[in-house]
């Protein structure tokens, strides 16, 4: 047994701050990503702006830049169409998805038996581990032609008559549309919704379940008086999320949507275009300015998965705050 | 077994009379293994150990007892530099280990701890690891000892733990495997296999049935022939049964501990100073 | 005296008109639910069935390895470049995603922690299609395409799906067992090796599955970086084929022939991507992550 000071001021330190070094260079490294992206794509839309201003870009529609022969270069960009088919195929997408997820939690976690439920969950889950190229294939050979001979041309030959924006030209129905394009979105976001939904719902106290079953509720009646406002602040974060994840697809819409329209559709049922299809189908014939409009379809997409991804992280933390009883 | 038994009473009253002769005549600090002087604990700003004077006898078992919140788990974990493991907090004063300070500046706190062991309330076994690894783990991530030793010394440790017999056809099983009696004795295992000075033991038999706990208060009796062990407790039956010095704390008006009374395990028991040991003994309050 | 308790019972606890009405309106409901459920799992089954139906046909051992030029035509160049950029991705994004983890729960201050963690939503949440375009913006074209732009692209996306998971799973580990590591005197950096990361190796192995399954189902990423290629040599400094991109060339090809094959690639990956997921799934780790 050693006595003495000396016996305590040994030691092999040598591998503490090395190892402080790797970790937090790995930590750094992942920051400094989303930093690049940040940055590489608001560099690259610089060259954009000395022809179109930001105001412009997000208001008009038109694709195109001409380089005449003396090397004079005419753009004009326009993301407005692109926004406009982001927002309403995702918000069709979540107008189905949110409700069927929801309701999917629901039965899985309060009515199914254990079984059942697990067999259940499983299959919803597989949705989401199916390639979104794949989803896209079978969208574009099944799915399509099948939503328009029967629930677009049901839509166009009722609502259709009194709304021109749901209406179609019967006789030459689009083989592609903006509707579809929600449709496979709703598809694909189900399995996310029904996940977060079904943690939220676990999460509401047992006893508040109880309480209600007591005084002789049904079922139904402690799904709504309870269960539903309890969770309603982490179930509109749950949805909030996947409208995020729709608004950032790419694949499969563009196989449903159509070759890259670059003005707005004036009916639903037709070809269109979104924030993410646009990049994939134009970044090949891009120019220098047309890099540039790429990049800004980019900015606003990231822009707009931020804050979407900030707004549920504030309603889920809002959601654990509140008190549950 | 009651051989065992009567030659662990044997040696604590032998090790009592030594160390009641020792208060009396001023004892010489080689036989201190642990001097703490002025040593006070902090959470931020909050003293939750106030100022505490105390000398821990070498090979013997000093218990510190009190009431819940009274500090005693908290200064167990300054003996051991693990106290500044939580964020914020900081400890004052002096402990001396053969008359080293573990709280100079040029101490590393992961020398020290090499030297002060600890047992945890909770059994611990890495799950990771089977039995023999579980023993041999603090020597291996240490770094020290070749293979051969290391098979040699997870075998001493386990038999000095009293677990030998019992896993000696099942090392390779998972160290999780066993009871919680046995996963304590296992932990214990590793803790005395790097060979500490001082052995600390916060609370080691609460979470144990009453069998278990017995075996555990057992191997300590032997323990204590080779190590020094300070043990939390806030069993005082357990404290009375175990220890050689009991050591009692309580809370003060600021919800900081500090020491009321030290003191031969006896004496504190029988003859108590000071008029708050008395009554908490009698189990007036706590 | 049978029949009188059970009499008196139904007396006792008849039902009255609204509570009748009360359990109409919950069975309509239940049911309601229990559609809806279907609707959310019929998509499976139409899916699953459309694979196996048009892909199995052309599916032989000679599409699994002959190349595009062959005759008859097959997709092992595809496979090939997909696991390699799969596999080169998970090389990069492995190392820095389990250092990023192991320092934020292991020696970041929470502030740090939570900037850390709101950094790793955000890239989580990144389209897949951004990646590629950072990717393509800053290598393609001085580079042109080639396989290691989408090995890149791949890893953007796939290092914060192995933070993420290999955060949660450190972060299970129970304190009790840091601190037995550090009371034996054994340093925090060799205890956060062999004794957190040894514990909750399960769980950081199960991560890396999860983020491999994303990275060899994503196409839009190597849309703009990769390309395709109909080369049997794999050549990663050049245009690289992959298993998505054949897909996506053949379903926006105008050739029926071509689309079959679409299929028969699909169900390809999709037994790669099935299998790759279930074996996440008995380890059960969030959803939320993917």
């Amino acid at each position: 047994m050693q006595a003495g000071s000396d016996a305590f001021r040994t030691s092999r330190r040598s591998g503490e701050l090395p190892f402080r070094l790797v970790t937090a260079a790995g930590a750094l490294i992942v920051v400094a990503t989303l930093v690049a992206i940040t940055l590489a794509l608001l560099g690259r839309t610089s060259v954009l702006w000395t022809f179109v201003d930001p105001w412009t870009f997000l208001t008009t529609g038109g694709w195109n830049e001409v380089e005449s022969p003396t090397g004079e270069i005419t753009a004009s960009y326009g993301a407005l169409p692109m926004l406009w088919g982001t927002l309403v195929t995702s918000i069709i997408g979540i107008i189905v998805a949110a409700p069927v997820g929801i309701a999917a939690a629901i039965y899985l976690v309060e009515i199914a038996p254990k079984r059942l439920a697990t067999i259940l969950t499983f299959l919803v889950e597989v949705v989401a581990a199916i390639p979104s190229v794949v989803v896209g294939l079978w969208a574009l050979g099944e799915l399509s032609p099948r939503l328009r001979d029967s629930i677009e041309w049901w839509i166009a030959s009722t609502l259709g008559r009194v709304v021109p924006w749901l209406s179609e030209d019967a006789t030459n129905p689009a083989n592609s549309s903006v509707f579809r394009a929600g449709i496979v979105l709703a598809i694909m976001v189900t399995p996310l919704v029904s996940a977060l939904s079904r943690e939220v719902i676990r999460s509401v106290p047992q006893s508040l379940r109880e309480g209600l079953v007591g005084m002789g509720a049904t079922k139904w009646e402690t799904i709504r008086l309870v269960i539903l406002p309890t969770a309603r602040a982490g179930l509109i974060s749950a949805v909030i999320l996947a409208f995020g994840r729709a608004i950032g697809e790419t694949v499969a819409v563009v196989l449903v949507i159509g070759g890259g329209a670059t003005l707005i559709p004036p009916t639903l049922f037709q070809p269109g275009s979104t924030l993410a299809a646009q990049i994939a189908i134009s970044y090949g014939e891009a120019g220098t300015v047309g890099k540039g409009a790429l990049a800004g379809l980019g900015l606003v997409l990231l822009g707009l998965t931020l804050t979407l991804s900030t707004i549920a992280r504030l309603m889920l933390a809002r959601y654990n705050r509140q008190g549950r009883g | 077994m009651t051989n065992e038994k009567a030659k662990i009473s044997i040696k604590a009253s032998a090790t009592k009379g030594r160390s009641a002769e020792q208060a009396r005549t001023g004892a010489a600090s080689n036989s201190m293994a642990m001097k703490l002087l002025n040593v006070e604990a902090m959470y931020g700003t909050f003293r939750a150990v106030n100022n505490v004077t105390l000398d821990i006898e070498a090979k013997s078992v000093t218990a510190f007892i009190g009431p819940s919140g009274c500090g005693k788990t908290t200064l167990l974990r300054t003996l051991n530099r693990m106290h500044e493991t939580l964020p914020g907090a900081t400890v004052k004063g002096s402990i001396q280990v053969g008359g080293a300070d573990l709280y100079d500046p040029s101490v590393d706190p992961v020398r020290v701890r090499r030297s002060v062991g600890m047992v945890f309330q909770k059994p611990n076994p890495f799950p990771a690891m089977s039995i023999a690894e579980n023993v041999s783990s603090g020597l291996r991530l240490s770094g020290t000892k070749s293979k051969s030793d290391v098979a040699d010394i997870v075998e001493e440790s386990l038999r000095k733990a009293a677990l030998w017999d019992e896993v000696k056809d099942k090392l390779k099983e998972p160290g999780v495997s066993l009871s919680g009696g046995q996963q304590q004795r296992l932990c214990i295992a590793r803790t005395i296999a790097v060979e500490p000075e001082i052995v600390l033991m916060d609370e080691p038999c609460s979470a144990l049935d009453p069998l278990a706990t017995l075996k555990i208060e057992e191997l300590i009796g032997e323990l204590k022939t080779r190590f020094t062990i300070v043990i939390v407790t806030h069993n005082m039956q357990q404290a009375a049964r175990v220890s050689d010095t009991t050591a009692f704390f309580n809370m003060g008006a600021d919800r900081g501990g500090y020491l009321v009374e030290a003191g031969p395990t006896s004496k504190i028991f029988t003859n108590p100073s000071n008029k708050l040991t008395e009554d908490y003994i009698a189990g007036r309050f706590g | 005296m049978a029949t009188a308790p059970r009499a008196q019972s139904e007396l006792r606890f008849a039902l009255s008109e609204s509570d009748r009405r009360r359990m109409r309106v919950n069975r309509r409901m239940l049911r309601v639910i229990q559609l809806a459920t279907f609707v959310a799992v019929l998509p499976v089954f139409l899916i699953l069935i459309s694979i196996l139906a048009k892909g199995l046909g052309t599916l032989d051992f000679a599409f699994l390895t002959n190349n595009p030029l062959d005759e008859p035509v097959g997709i092992a160049n595809a496979i090939k470049g997909s696991l390699a950029m799969t596999g080169i991705a998970l090389l990069i994004s492995a190392p820095i995603g389990i250092a990023g983890a192991i320092y934020l729960n292991e020696y970041a201050s929470t502030s740090v922690q939570r900037i850390g963690d709101t950094v790793v939503d955000i890239l989580l949440g990144v389209p897949s299609i951004v990646a590629g375009l950072f990717i393509y913006l800053l290598f393609v074209p001085i580079l042109g395409f080639n396989g290691y732009a989408g090995a890149l692209a791949l890893s953007v996306l796939m290092t914060p799906v192995v933070m993420r998971t290999t955060q949660e799973v450190l972060r299970l580990v129970p304190a009790g067992l840091r601190e037995a590591s550090l009371a034996l005197g054994v340093p925090l950096w060799r205890t956060t090796i062999f004794v957190t990361c040894r514990t909750a190796l399960s769980g950081i192995l199960t991560g890396l599955v999860l983020a491999l399954s994303r990275g060899i189902g994503e196409t839009a990423p190597l849309l703009l970086t990769a390309q395709g290629s109909n080369d049997a040599v794999i050549d990663l400094g050049a245009p690289l084929s992959s298993m998505t991109m054949v897909i996506y060339n053949n379903t926006i090809s105008s050739d029926p022939v071509k689309f079959a094959q679409a299929w028969t690639c699909a169900l390809v990956l999709f037994a790669i991507a099935l299998t790759l997921n279930v074996l996440v799934r008995f380890r059960t780790i969030n959803s939320r992550v993917l």
